[in-house]
């Protein structure tokens, strides 16, 4: 019982705090316990066990236990009765896995979601009710070349070819913000010294002459929320001389989505450096010792970064507490309940 | 080839042309009320089609219109960001039934793009160079879709809302599946060549093409391309060939985008023109066997007396001279076995006045021979016996002797008298021939050697080539070895200053061939004609018997006798028996 004040205590701060952060003037009200929170993500969850690392689901480990897994479909958590800090006022979280960001967002409208992922053309449809809890940017869209793309000129040229401001004002409705680096502005301060403009003239230049063939490379996205950027890079790619075909699968180039783990900037740099497959910089002792790292890591065009992106959550007016998610994205589902709880 | 064939064959053959004529005349004549009926009927198919075509045109330009006049496009125009719509046509296009939907700003900035939504903020600058959208209706256009450049069926609207314009530019591409929704008559079908590259390509080409379209189509695409107007042909054989109509596709800048193909079938036509064909073929050959028929018993009945006419002719030409034919008709025919009765009756009538002047002349020629032969001893008795009567009057005591000189001169008269008339009688009394197998070979020898003194008194060589194989040949020997003496005698008067006698003997085909040559002065034509006539003689002595009794002989063998000669160069006598 001395927990479940001490959950309660903290989850009226919480809702305090993010009255003040969304603007919510609901989140004076009582938390209860029970009910289940229908969450939907993107994310196939394919694997053979739920995640254990990470974030979303994995961030459940701890105040809620895995009930059910079946991959592809639904994982379902159960509050955890010896969770530290106390038990949940969620009965249990179930999460349905692989929903399509469009009909995410309309289950959310029908009533038959409480969290969902929003994506910029959600984002932009207004619907009654909803709230919206966004972390920080921190998902680093970038090209990725594979290493059988050799020819450095024509990476740089589909650098140069990348129009971010359309994309961005867009595709991306103006949301997180444009970069040529790895690492968030708000992270390191110094993201803006990294080139994010586009040079149709100079990519032209660089690939004229070369054969069609050598001119020639398949796109590929690693999220289909990320098709529409992939078919506009592909435009103006070609803009420039560069024939891109957009497909799916093993390609020349991946528009592949990193996350940022950590607020410590060294260690972040070192992870987004492990998921593109390049060797982790040495521990940056200084911002110009990590601004070389990074440099140094995105010379050569064999990276390109072109956005930082948040995660961003649509939200049931029903869903109280909160925010449940951190800046970092991170999902905290422990303070939240449900205006009039479920059996 | 007999006459009654001929005329078959001509009569079939004026039947076939004539049946084929008219045959040919009947199936060009309906072939080619046929093909006009086939004209009108296209015609009127590709003029349902175009309606069609244009039905799609305005149904294109009502929904552009809609679009522009729509609330959506309203509230797109009267919003200060129009990055939020960036992804409106698709949803606009689908709900009016367009494939192809742009929005844009009033500059020409691409807001939204159905066909290609990644290509906002591009500008379209074509839309604000014409002024008069409503009036240009839906117009041709070529098109950069992702997938390539498409030739595209749109129309463009201008919305003016407030202060601002927005351009809605939608439509159809243009592709196969396009051309399966038009409605098309049966046996119709489209093809779409879109000129979109500078060469003719096949796969330019869609619509409900098949395999050898585009082979088959391409020289008539190249042929509007380049005339810029419609153009038929028919293509294909058989009865999967098809009226082609070609029409230019032009397109919003004047620009030949397009070459629509409209397709009707003839398989209709050339089924119909085949029955009828077919049916020709029968009738024309019922009527050509009926015309050999009718050949076969009109040249029946019209060479029947043509063919008594020549059994006659054969039956004359074998020596029955009385042979005579019907006179069945009055016709040319019948004139002509008229003619035919007239003319062996008439040969009748001249050989047996021939045959009496002959027998006539024949005696009249025994006679001057016999006066002839007779005359030449008559005459020294004559005057033997008036020079022993003028002796005994006027020289008696000269009588005795003029008596003994005259009595041994008169019977050395009468017995030339006596030699003269046995010939005659030999001649008169030659026996028929008794034929046993005679050795020619031994038969010449024997013979030759009879007159060898002669021979060489004549000073004339002998020359004997004898076959070296030659089986006896039924003969009578005396008959014949009369004959060859004859013969021989013949060459040595021949060659009074000497010469060359040849005696060849030689087998051929189951006959054996005897021949007598001299190296005389030779005989004229005429004379060798009349060598073998009795009597007749080139000889200044001789009763003129001697060949004739020779040909006798070879006649009575069953044989046969001619000469070869020529004046100066001898004369070889030929001899043919046996077989």
């Amino acid at each position: 019982m001395r927990h479940i004040s001490f959950r309660w205590l903290a989850a009226s701060s919480a809702a305090v705090v993010a009255a003040g952060l969304a603007g919510w003037a609901g989140a004076a009200t009582r938390p209860r316990y029970g009910g289940t929170l229908r969450v939907e993500v993107r994310n196939p969850g394919d694997s053979a066990d739920p995640p254990r690392i990470g974030f979303g689901m994995a961030d459940l480990t701890g105040s809620f236990a895995i009930a059910q897994w079946d991959a592809g479909r639904q994982a379902v958590y159960e509050a955890s009765e010896t969770a530290v800090g106390g038990r949940p006022y969620l009965d249990r979280v179930e999460v349905e896995l692989g929903r399509p960001l469009r009909e995410q967002s309309i289950d959310l409208e029908l009533g038959k979601a409480d969290v969902v992922e929003l994506g910029p053309n959600e984002l932009r449809r207004p619907a009654a009710g909803r709230r919206v809890w966004p972390s920080a940017p921190v998902r680093v869209v970038a090209l990725v070349f594979d290493p059988r793309v050799e020819d450095a000129r024509v990476r740089e040229a589909l650098s140069l070819a990348v129009d971010r401001g359309a994309i961005h004002r867009v595709l991306l409705q103006q949301q997180g913000e444009i970069s040529g680096a790895l690492l968030p502005q708000w992270l390191t301060g110094y993201a803006f010294l990294f080139a994010a403009t586009a040079d149709i003239a100079r990519a032209r230049a660089l690939v004229s002459g070369m054969p069609a063939a050598a001119r020639s490379l398949t796109l590929a996205a690693d999220d289909a929320a990320l098709r529409p950027v992939a078919e506009r890079i592909a435009l103006s790619a070609r803009d420039a001389g560069l024939a891109v075909t957009v497909g799916s699968g093993a390609a020349d180039v991946r528009l592949a989505e990193i996350r940022i783990v950590s607020t410590d900037p060294a260690r972040a740099l070192g992870v987004v450096a492990a998921a593109l497959g390049a060797n982790p910089p040495a521990r940056a002792a200084s911002p110009e010792a990590l601004y070389a790292a990074e440099k140094a890591m995105l010379e050569g065009f064999r990276v390109v970064p072109l956005f930082h992106l948040p995660e961003v959550y649509g939200v049931s007016p029903k869903v109280k507490g909160g925010p449940g998610v951190s800046p970092l994205g991170e999902w905290r589902f422990e303070g939240l309940w449900l205006e009039g709880g479920r059996p | 080839m007999t006459f009654r064939t001929r005329l078959l064959v001509l009569f079939t053959l004026a039947v076939v042309a004539a049946v084929g004529l008219v045959e040919a005349l009947v199936l060009s004549s309906t072939r080619q009320a046929f093909e006009g009926v086939e004209t009108q009927r296209v015609d009127g198919l590709v003029a349902q089609f175009q309606k069609e075509f244009d039905r799609r045109k305005q149904e294109i330009v009502r929904a552009v219109n809609g679009i522009a006049r729509s609330d959506a496009l309203r509230s797109i125009a009267t919003s200060g960001d129009y990055a939020p719509y960036y992804d409106a046509a698709q949803d606009l296009a689908a709900a009016h039934g367009l494939k192809l939907l742009e929005l844009a700003a009033g500059d020409g900035t691409l807001i939204s793009s159905a066909e290609w939504p990644a290509r906002f903020g591009y500008r379209e600058e074509w839309l604000t160079h014409a002024e008069d959208w409503p009036t240009l209706g839906a117009f041709l256009k070529r098109e950069d879709l992702p997938d390539g450049m498409a030739l595209t069926l749109v129309a463009v609207s201008a919305a003016g809302v407030a202060d601002r314009v927005l351009y809605v530019a939608g439509g159809q591409e243009l592709d196969r599946e396009f051309l399966s929704t038009l409605a098309l008559p049966p046996g119709m079908r489209v093809l779409l060549y879109r000129n979109l590259e500078p060469q003719f390509s096949a796969s330019a080409l869609v619509g409900d093409s098949r395999i050898g379209d585009a082979e088959m189509v391409r020289p008539l695409v190249l042929r509007v391309l380049a005339d810029r107007r419609a153009t038929t042909r028919i293509l294909g054989r058989g009865a999967d060939a098809e009226t082609f109509h070609a029409l230019p596709l032009p397109g919003y800048e004047d620009t030949l985008l397009g070459v629509l193909l409209i397709a009707g079938s003839r398989r209709e036509l050339v089924e119909l023109e085949a029955s009828q064909r077919s049916t020709g073929i029968w009738v024309a050959a019922g009527g050509i066997l009926m015309g050999m028929a009718l050949a076969w018993w009109a040249t029946a009945r019209v060479t029947r007396p043509v063919r008594q006419l020549a059994a006659s002719a054969g039956r004359v030409a074998a020596g029955d001279w009385g042979a005579t034919v019907e006179v069945a008709s009055a016709d040319e025919i019948g004139m002509l076995a008229g003619a035919f009765n007239r003319m062996t009756h008439e040969l009748v009538e001249q050989r047996q006045r021939l045959v009496q002047a002959e027998r006539v002349a024949a005696w009249r020629e025994l006679a001057r021979r016999l006066a002839h032969e007779l005359k030449n001893p008559l005459f020294p008795l004559q005057i033997t016996v008036e020079n022993m009567q003028r002796a005994r009057e006027k020289y008696p005591e000269q009588f005795e002797e003029v008596f003994r000189e005259g009595t041994a001169t008169l019977l050395a008269e009468l017995s030339n008298l006596k030699q003269i008339i046995g010939r005659f009688s030999d001649f008169a009394k030659m026996p028929a021939p008794e034929m046993q197998p005679v050795d020619f070979n031994r038969l010449v020898t024997e013979t030759l050697r009879l007159f060898e003194a002669q021979l060489e008194q004549a000073h004339i060589a002998l020359n004997l080539d004898l076959a070296r194989e030659l089986r006896p040949v039924p003969a009578d020997a005396e008959q014949m070895t009369r004959a060859l003496r004859n013969l021989i005698l013949n060459a040595i008067d021949a060659m009074p200053n000497g010469g060359t006698l040849t005696m060849r003997t030689s087998a051929l085909d189951g006959r054996i061939r005897l021949e007598v040559s001299d190296t005389g002065q030779g005989l004229t034509p005429e004379e060798c004609e009349r060598l073998f006539t009795p009597y007749y003689t080139t000889k200044t002595h001789g009763t003129g018997l001697g060949l004739a009794i020779v040909q006798s002989v070879v006649s009575d063998h069953g044989g046969h006798i001619s000469v070869e000669s020529e004046p100066g160069k001898g004369a070889r006598f030929r001899i043919d028996l046996g077989g």
